[in-house]
Formats: structure tokens, C-alpha cells, sequence
């Protein structure tokens, strides 16, 4: 479904740019036709889906260190000590930073390769989740939470346990959500300087002035998105059934 | 075993009023209490603070021969990621046996659903599976706030005299329940909350029929009964008369 309402929209906004490019009779060079961009997007598929999924993979390795970082964080700063408070101080104000803005010094520090880009995807939907998590690992749930806690079997494990199951539904939804932010954080990392992946194809596009090009990247990287939005949601199924059942 | 209260104050920071000021009452031996009062007049609060989840804000609150409290309320929750009976089984203590704990799941008729998970249950059931767990624990004097509101009545009485039968002797049984008739019937002493905007002074004790599950259908009871409900409920109105003794 998800797929089906990408290809939709994608096709939609062809068309209007087609209709635009007709009703103001704006030349093949600034809008290509329809038939140049859909030869760009078959026949030279190879060149846009390989950076795609180049660029598919960092996002989700950067998102799996995201999480992780997150959860290890949250968990820390769970307790209520001075260091928690401190933490989450700190992530409460570092979100309403554009952390997309301090991109170019990982770059001077870490140079054009995969640390970057796997930094920056990192970083960008690092806070969503670390938000999300601090939430849901201090909020005690009284009414499960109360028995453990008399009978002295509350450990920190089963804390945890009982909060994320409790707040399963919330959890799957922010970590689907931040999958895009991992995305957007890959593509705007290869836009500024990476030598490989597809927001590098689109930068070298632009610079040739080549919409075809573009919009076959904006394809490919929608449907590797949409395909990464799709496990996610399917993986936060199949555990919610798995607990449920 | 015994717990007295004397004088004990309280109000939630919040409230514009204290829930009660300086009541007092006294709980000696074991066996089944019972505690009524209308919604609101802070039955609740006060068996957080027997329990030791709050403090009174003034007065004494003494506890001697009583180790272990434990403190049960109905919307508890089982984990969701266990069936019923694999949690109940994980929770028995050291002093309960397995033998103890399929008494009790089938005494309170959920036998058939053990293997369900929490939610999957009815709130009747809901409200079984989790008083279950606590019976099954180490502790001297168990406090039930309205466990069993969502069970049926005959199944209710039935589970109360399976209590009362089992741990009535040595333990204390503090049951808070809106339902005057099992209160009169269980119980050795029901203390009464008058109905007010703020409880004060000494609760009204009412001794109550002390029923077990063979008196639990004497019909010769049922005078006696009446007579028991008549007084607990005319206890609980009577906030004037009460608020002008203290």
C-alpha cells in the first residue's frame, strides 16, 4: 500500500510538471519530456537503484546505532539522578538544534567516507528516538508495575520489559517515523560531500542541470524508502503478534 | 498482630482540604477487616499509608507482629507477554507451593483460562488472576482495595470465604469494598468511614457476622445480616453526628 501511494504520487507530480511544462511551453532543456525521463528511469536503472541502495544501507545502519544509542542512553538517564536529569536536559535542548547544521565539521574531522555519512544518519534521527525512549523508560506503569515492585522483583530488566511492552505500539511508530530522518541524514551527507550514494548522484545532476536525472533519483529513493518503511512496520508486526498471540 | 492508628492526618498537596484529620483506629489479631465508606472519603489513601506508600502528614501509625504488607487494587495488570498461568507460576513464592497455587486457580474458577494472555481475559477474570498472584506470596497481612469489584457476585463470595478459610487464622485480611452485604457477612470488624468532606475522629467499628463458607448459606443468618447492613450504612451517612464527636 505504502508502495502503491508513493508510485501514485510520484506519477502525479510527473504529470503536473508535464502539464507546467506544456501550459508554459518551457523548453525540453529546462523540463524534459516524458519519454526522456521514463528512458532514464529504465533503461539506465542500474545507475540510480545501485546508489540507492548504497545509500539504503547507511541509513539503516545508522538508524541501528541510533536506536541503540538511544535505548543505552535513556536507559541510564532512566533513574531520576542528577546525571539523568542532566541528560535529559541536554536532549531535550539539543533537539531544537538543527543537527543537520554541524554536518560539515564531521566531515573536515572524518573526511568523505562512510563514518560521515553513517555520523550524519546517526545523528539526524538520533534525538526523535532518544525523546521517545527517555519517556518511555521513566514512566513507571503503575498497574503492572506495583506487584513486582511489593514482592522486591522489580529489577531493572523488568522494569524495562514492562515498559516497552507497554509502550510497544509507541515505540514501533517513532522508530518507523525516524527511519525517514535516517534517510534524509544519509542523502543530506552525500549532498554535502560523500563520493558515493544517490544524494551524490542528484548533487552531480544538478550540476549538469539534468532533471531526467534527477527525478529518477527521486524514484529510486522513494521506493528504497518506502521498501525500508515497509520491513519496519512488517518487523514491529510480526513482534507485536509474536507478544500478543 | 496488631495496628493502631492514632490521630493520623492527611491531605494530597494538590486537594484544598485534608482527606482526614486525626483518625484513629485499631486492628488486633488476625483475620478478615473490612473497611466501607462512600467513593472519595479516602479508603484508598488510607491503605497506601498501612501499606507504607505514603506518609501521614500527623499522627502515629504503629505496626507490631507484622512483617509483610502487601497491598493489591483492582485495575492492576498482569505483563502482557506471559500466559496467566506462566506468570502465576514464575511469581509463587518460596513458602507457597505449586500444589497451593492450582488450588487456588481452580477454586477461583479460572482453570480454563490460565493459558490465556492477561488481556484476552474478562475483567472478572482480570480481577481473579491478579488477587491469585497475591495470595500466593509471603505476607502477614494482605490489603485487597475493591479486588474483586468486577467478579460476579456468587463467585465473590465464594472466592471470600476461599480466603478466609485459608489464611483467616494467621494472617490479616483488609478488605475495602462498596458492597455492604459481603463486608457484613466476612467480616470480624468492619470500621466504617462517615460520609464527609473531611473524615475526623475515631472510624466506627462495626462488628460484623465473621461468616465462613458453612454459614455463608444459613438462612438463620440473614436477620443478623440485615440488622449488620443497617448499621454500616446508617454508620456511613451519619457524617455529623460523627464530625461532631471528634
Amino acid at each position: 500500500m505504502r508502495l502503491f501511494q508513493f508510485l501514485m504520487i510520484f506519477l502525479i507530480g510527473l504529470l503536473i510538471l508535464e502539464g507546467v511544462k506544456y501550459g508554459a511551453g518551457f523548453s525540453d532543456y529546462l523540463i524534459p519530456p516524458l519519454n526522456e525521463i521514463t528512458t532514464m528511469i529504465f533503461k539506465k536503472w542500474r545507475n540510480f537503484l545501485m546508489p540507492s541502495l548504497n545509500t539504503l544501507l547507511v541509513a539503516i545502519g545508522g538508524h541501528f546505532l541510533a536506536i541503540v544509542l538511544a535505548a543505552i542512553v535513556a536507559f541510564t538517564a532512566r533513574s531520576g539522578s542528577v546525571l539523568s536529569n542532566i541528560v535529559k536536559t541536554a536532549a531535550y535542548n539539543l533537539q531544537a538544534y538543527p543537527v543537520v547544521a554541524i554536518a560539515p565539521l564531521v566531515f573536515i574531522f572524518l573526511g568523505d567516507g562512510l563514518t560521515s555519512r553513517l555520523l550524519i544518519a546517526t545523528i539526524i534521527c538520533y534525538f526523535p528516538l532518544l525523546l521517545n525512549f527517555l519517556g518511555v523508560f521513566s514512566e513507571p506503569v503503575l498497574d503492572v508495575e506495583h506487584f513486582f515492585k511489593q514482592t522486591g522483583r522489580l529489577d531493572s530488566i523488568m522494569e524495562i520489559k514492562i515498559r516497552v511492552f507497554e509502550n510497544l505500539e509507541k515505540i514501533v511508530t517513532v522508530i518507523t517515523g525516524s527511519a525517514t530522518l535516517a534517510m534524509v541524514g544519509t542523502i543530506v551527507a552525500e549532498f554535502l560531500a560523500a563520493t558515493m550514494g544517490i544524494g551524490y548522484v542528484i548533487r552531480k545532476a544538478l550540476y549538469q542541470n539534468n532533471l531526467a536525472a534527477i527525478l529518477s533519483c527521486l524514484l529510486y529513493i522513494g521506493l528504497c524508502s518506502s521498501l525500508f518503511l515497509l520491513g519496519l512496520e512488517w518487523l514491529g508486526k510480526i513482534i507485536k503478534k509474536r507478544l500478543m498471540a | 498482630m496488631e495496628i493502631s492508628a492514632q490521630n493520623i492526618s492527611f491531605g494530597y498537596r494538590e486537594a484544598e482540604y485534608p482527606l482526614f484529620e486525626k483518625i484513629s483506629f485499631r486492628i488486633s489479631g488476625p483475620g478478615f477487616y473490612s473497611l466501607f465508606g462512600f467513593s472519595g472519603c479516602g479508603k484508598s489513601t488510607l491503605a497506601r499509608i498501612i501499606a507504607g506508600f505514603l506518609e501521614p502528614a500527623a499522627g502515629s501509625l504503629s505496626i507490631t507482629g507484622i512483617k509483610n504488607i502487601l497491598l493489591s487494587y483492582n485495575t492492576e495488570r498482569l505483563p502482557g507477554w506471559f500466559s496467566v498461568g506462566e506468570h502465576l507460576a514464575q511469581v509463587v513464592s518460596p513458602r507457597s507451593s505449586r500444589g497451593e497455587l492450582d488450588y487456588f486457580i481452580s477454586e477461583f474458577g479460572l482453570s480454563n483460562y490460565v493459558h490465556k494472555k492477561f488481556f484476552r481475559l474478562s475483567m472478572g477474570q482480570k480481577n481473579r488472576a491478579n488477587l491469585i498472584r497475591y495470595l500466593v506470596q509471603d505476607f502477614d497481612m494482605l490489603i485487597c482495595d475493591e479486588v474483586l469489584a468486577n467478579v460476579d457476585e456468587p463467585s465473590r463470595n465464594h472466592i471470600l470465604a476461599v480466603i478466609k478459610e485459608n489464611f483467616g487464622k494467621d494472617r490479616v485480611l483488609f478488605y475495602i469494598s462498596h458492597n455492604v452485604e459481603e463486608v457484613c457477612l466476612f467480616s470480624k470488624k468492619i470500621f466504617v468511614v462517615p460520609a464527609s468532606d473531611v473524615t475526623r475522629g475515631r472510624l466506627v467499628e462495626i462488628e460484623g457476622l465473621d461468616a465462613t463458607k458453612k454459614h455463608k448459606e444459613d438462612h438463620g443468618n440473614e436477620k443478623t445480616l440485615q440488622t449488620t447492613i443497617l448499621k454500616v450504612l446508617k454508620a456511613a451517612s451519619s457524617a455529623h453526628k460523627q464530625e461532631g464527636e471528634s
